[in-house]
């Protein structure tokens, strides 16, 4: 009791506690689970799209950020481009050589794809192809490209002098060698070529994987060619990759500097990660739509439910409850189901995007702010949904919802 | 001592339309607390739109309506819902119980809105309920209760906030006769410990044990007849 004397106007004031708030906003819920759970759904599948398309992405975007951190992005390739007359140019033969004096530069290898074939054995026609190619080439290429034997062990100065060869992993795989017990051989150009190694596969080289790798100066002895490089590759020091490769050219061409093609191969993994963008925003408007549709959904059956319902909100407020109360206990039951179907949605969405991530391989990142996001858009499209509904039953006539046969 | 609880001061009702229906048609009208009154009439006198206009479910287009001295013409909605919260409790001919909830949560959904404790609620609830007789039922829900016995948690429910005065519109029209005995008794009986009744009746023998009668016809008072006690 207040000292000061109220008018007596003022003395009636109908409160509901929040606790009460949420036990009338949940009564609808409570008495039609089974409308609930169907109402709830269209939400669901909208968050659940939605929070599976950031969770895949972010994880196919973690996945490939990681895969780049393991390759590094200080991997370069330099190639011969095109002469002056659009011919096919060549790099020197000492540009590896050129390339490795560069100061920043920690290794560099060459390989120079040869015309030769590589078949299981010389009863095989030279005419059937089996899209595996032979490249010449220097010890140092296992380190300057960061590639795992899968077996046996890589060309180095004596092997690199002899008939012996290393195949890439499509490359074992397509000539059928498994293993190096029986001392396996493959037939490269007339002759016979023991293989000492198999590669793992390289992901930012699937060329090389159908690669048959033979030295460099059997090449020249044996096979009789001269082993341009194709391609030098090299690593630098991490800091410095935009300063080498601005003397790139000059330094293993200096004679047509404008004949060399300097390449990152690290930058199409990039960009994959980039490109994603496009088809998230994409998908992410898809999940919006079915959001806005399941907002729709819930709407709608509020509406129903609110007509349904006329006589309980005459008897609440003939009970007491005012315009305001009836309106919030609508919002509330409509923001409760689209909670709940956001609820699930999130579970889903994270169900979807583990489910994924682990059959691709990859590791689950499932931003926070997804998941956020997710419950936060439901309460948003819920609470929005709720008002019309909530307007209309606050505005009901209490007089004539409780008449009788009303 | 006898108070005021509810006073028309020449209220009407116009409904728009063409012509516009005066449902009620300046009344005037009081009721002293502790009092027990019928309103009869034809079907279509205005008595329903009678009640809500003292309920103030409904606000009459001309005239005030004055509850416990409070004219509840000058009051915003907040606080005419509060007035009905504290003041008034409704009976209705439909019993108009909310399906899927007990017995004692049905009593004490008016005071949830009075902004009561749970615990205080189900204690009252359940209190109310004792005098209606239904003490044993107060976790059943109106799904399994008969009619006479949902019109008495209706009437608990009326009853829980301690109104200054209680409306009943066609308490018994949806009873048979052996039943509507009963709620008249009831009625009667809760009159005797102290509330203030007013029912709508059809019932010719209900309202001649009603100790006032208020006869409506075309919205307007024709006779405001008072038996002198003597009542079993
Ligand atoms: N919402 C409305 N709009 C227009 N006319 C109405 C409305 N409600 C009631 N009326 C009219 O007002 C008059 C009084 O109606 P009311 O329901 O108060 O009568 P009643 O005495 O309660 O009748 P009954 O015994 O049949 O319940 C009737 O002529 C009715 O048709
Ligand atoms: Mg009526």
């Amino acid at each position: 009791m207040t000292a000061v004397a109220s008018p007596p106007a003022t003395r009636f004031r109908s409160r509901l506690r929040p606790s009460d708030l949420v036990r009338t906003g949940t009564s609808g819920i409570r008495n039609r689970p089974g409308r609930a759970a169907f109402t709830a759904v269209g939400i669901a599948i909208g968050i659940a799209s939605m929070v599976a398309v950031l969770g895949i992405s972010a994880s196919s975007r973690a996945d490939l950020l990681a895969e780049l951190d393991r390759l590094g992005t200080n991997l370069l390739q330099v190639q011969p481009g095109q002469d002056l007359f659009g011919e096919a140019a060549t790099l020197p033969a000492d540009a590896p050589l050129m390339i490795r004096r560069i100061g920043p530069v920690d290794g560099a290898a060459s390989v120079a794809k040869l015309q030769a074939t590589v078949r299981r054995n010389d009863q095989i026609p030279t005419s059937a192809r089996n899209g595996l190619t032979v490249h010449a080439t220097e010890p140092g290429l296992i380190d300057t490209l960061e590639a795992d034997m899968r077996t046996g062990r890589f060309l180095d100065a004596a092997s690199a002098q002899l008939p012996t060869v290393v195949l890439g992993s499509v490359a074992a795989e397509r000539l059928g060698i498994t293993n190096l017990q029986l001392g396996p051989r493959v037939w490269i150009a007339d002759r016979w070529f023991a293989v000492i190694g198999v590669l793992e596969p390289m992901a930012l080289h699937a060329d090389l994987d159908r690669t048959a790798f033979i030295g460099l100066p059997v090449a020249r002895t044996e096979l009789g060619v001269k082993g341009l490089p194709s391609t030098v590759y090299l690593r630098t020091v991490p800091s410095q990759v935009n300063n080498v490769r601005a003397v790139l050219a000059r330094t293993a061409n200096p004679a047509d500097p404008n004949e060399v093609q300097v390449a990152r191969p690290s930058d199409a993994l990039e960009a994959r990660a980039q490109v994603d963008q496009n088809l998230q925003r994409l998908l992410l408007g898809l999940g919006g739509v079915a959001l806005l549709v399941g907002g729709l959904g819930i709407a709608n059956v509020m509406i129903i439910s609110v007509l349904e319902r006329r006589t309980e909100i005459g008897v609440r407020r003939a009970l007491g409850a005012t315009k305001g109360h009836i309106a919030v206990q609508f919002v509330v039951e409509s923001t409760l189901l689209a909670l709940l179907g956001g609820l699930f949605g999130v579970a889903i969405g994270y169900a979807a995007t583990a489910g994924y991530a682990r059959r691709q391989g990859w590791i689950i990142d499932l931003p926070m702010e997804a998941l956020v996001l997710g419950v936060a858009a439901a309460l948003a499209v819920g609470a929005l949904a709720g008002l019309y509904p909530a307007a209309r039953a606050a505005r009901l006539d209490p007089a004539e919802a409780v008449r009788p046969g009303g | 001592m006898s108070d005021t609880v509810l006073e028309l001061k020449n209220v009407s009702r116009e409904y728009p339309g063409v012509p516009p229906v005066r449902a009620i048609d300046n009344v005037t009208l009081k009721v002293m607390s502790g009092e027990y009154t019928a309103i009869v009439g034809a079907s279509g006198s205005g008595k329903s739109t009678l009640l809500n206009l003292i309920g103030t479910l409904d606000r009459p287009t001309e005239g005030s309506v004055f509850i416990d001295g409070v004219n509840t013409s000058q009051l915003r909605d907040r606080q005419v819902a509060g007035l009905r919260s504290a003041r008034i409790g409704f009976v209705f001919q439909q019993f108009h119980l909310l399906e899927g909830m007990t017995a004692v949560d049905n009593v004490a959904t008016g005071l949830i809105y009075q902004g009561a404790s749970r615990r205080s609620r189900q204690e009252r609830s359940t209190t109310a309920l004792h005098r209606v007789g239904l003490g044993h039922r107060c976790d059943h829900t109106p799904a399994m209760m008969s009619g006479g016995e949902r019109q008495r948690v209706a009437i608990a429910r009326a009853l829980v906030g301690d109104p200054a005065i209680v409306l009943a519109d066609e308490p018994t029209g949806n009873l048979d006769s052996k039943t509507s005995d009963d709620i008249v008794a009831l009625l009667e009986r809760l009159n005797a410990e102290g509330s203030t009744i007013v029912v709508i009746t059809h019932d010719r023998e209900l309202a001649q044990r009603i100790p006032r009668r208020i006869s409506l016809s075309d919205g307007q008072i024709v006779d405001d007849a008072t038996t002198t006690k003597e009542h079993s």
